[in-house]
């Protein structure tokens, strides 16, 4: 019961934090270009701070502890080296007024890539047996027809686009897609256990990264792409859904207060 | 053989995560006001902690508990607990 008023909870606020950001984003690039690099990257920053605030609270719960525990700490790698990136986006762009991609922000995106997936697949592995041949099929069908059109544009791009810029927005689609495989079967084998709200976050997290990132690509390969791009907004969208994941876990473990756990191990 | 596999039980979550052994713990309390060692009589009342917290995934949680008391079937209660859970 109280973990369904707190899921009930979250939903309304993560409700509020969608429709928050991107009426943000809108009204911001409404107002100039300036103001809508400014509120942007303002907000990737909190954003992505959060996340890696959340982070630490959920690894130092976990402690190391088995798989999980591990897994946790990967995410955390993930989330340091996002906030890292968005960190070196703005400031190339608020305070050197340069163009920040291809830059050194886009080594910390993707760096944080290794570590996302060895999140996924650390925290399904003690539940790996359960994973069948057509879960893995149907995910990794699901996930190749989701790059394909990044893929596609990748052979097709504008020729003023350099081979550089080519590969690295590429990349991130083909990143995400992969990563989706194995959150698609956490989805699947949390199936109606407690934990699923997490990964269903965190596997939508994950298609709005794929849709952030190959509308990013359309918008460098047509050079229309400017910070406060509805691409921005799914990517901050997806770092809700990721915090909001993360947060639910925190909820589901915390710790509680005079447990009397009468263990022979612990 | 009740500390067994209450040993047992414990060792398949901590493989998972500590937090995991507490949620498990905490919630056979408030569920059912009993300890993780109480399982070796009411193997139903784990059965029923670990589908609410593992869905779909629960029978690899109770497959690795059953490895670990492999040995020990002989036992009745064992023998019971094994049988009940993740049927």
């Amino acid at each position: 019961m109280q973990i369904n008023s707190t899921r009930a909870h979250a939903q309304k606020s993560l409700l509020s934090c969608i429709i928050g950001i991107g009426l943000l984003i809108v009204i911001a690039t409404f107002l100039g270009n300036d103001t809508a690099k400014i509120v942007t990257d303002f907000t990737y920053i909190s954003v992505a701070g959060t996340l890696v605030v959340l982070s630490i609270l959920l690894a130092a719960r976990f402690k190391k502890t088995g798989s999980h525990g591990k897994a946790w700490l990967f995410f955390l790698g993930t989330a340091v080296s996002w906030f890292i990136a968005e960190t070196t986006w703005s400031i190339l762009e608020i305070v050197y007024h340069t163009n920040p991609f291809p830059s050194l922000a886009d080594v910390f995106y993707l760096g944080g890539y290794p570590f996302l997936l060895c999140f996924v697949i650390y925290y399904i592995k003690p539940v790996k047996k359960a994973a069948t041949k057509r879960m893995l099929i149907g995910a990794a069908i699901i996930s190749i027809s989701m790059m394909l059109p990044s893929i596609y544009m990748a052979y097709n791009f504008d020729p003023k686009v350099s081979l550089t810029e080519n590969a690295i927005a590429t990349s991130y689609p083909i990143a995400d897609s992969i990563v989706f495989i194995p959150a698609l079967i956490g989805v699947i084998l949390f199936f109606r256990g407690e934990v699923n709200f997490t990964w269903s976050l965190v596997c939508i997290a994950v298609i709005l990264q794929v849709l952030g990132d190959t509308t990013f690509q359309i918008a460098t390969f047509t050079n229309t792409y400017y910070t406060g791009h509805p691409a921005d907004i799914l990517l901050l969208w997806s770092y809700l859904f990721f915090s909001f994941g993360v947060y639910d876990h925190i909820k589901i473990f915390k710790k509680v207060q005079n447990n009397k756990t009468k263990s022979t191990m612990a | 053989m009740k500390a067994l596999t209450s040993v047992a039980i414990e060792k398949a979550l901590l493989d998972i995560g500590k937090p995991f052994l507490d949620k498990v713990s905490n919630k056979l309390q408030k569920k059912y006001n009993c300890y993780i060692p109480d399982c070796y009589e009411h193997p139903e009342y784990l059965d029923n902690v670990l589908r609410s917290i593992f869905g779909n995934s629960t029978g690899t949680v109770v497959e690795s508990i059953r490895e670990l008391l492999a040995e020990y079937l002989d036992d009745d209660g064992i023998h019971l607990l094994v049988q009940k859970i993740g049927a």
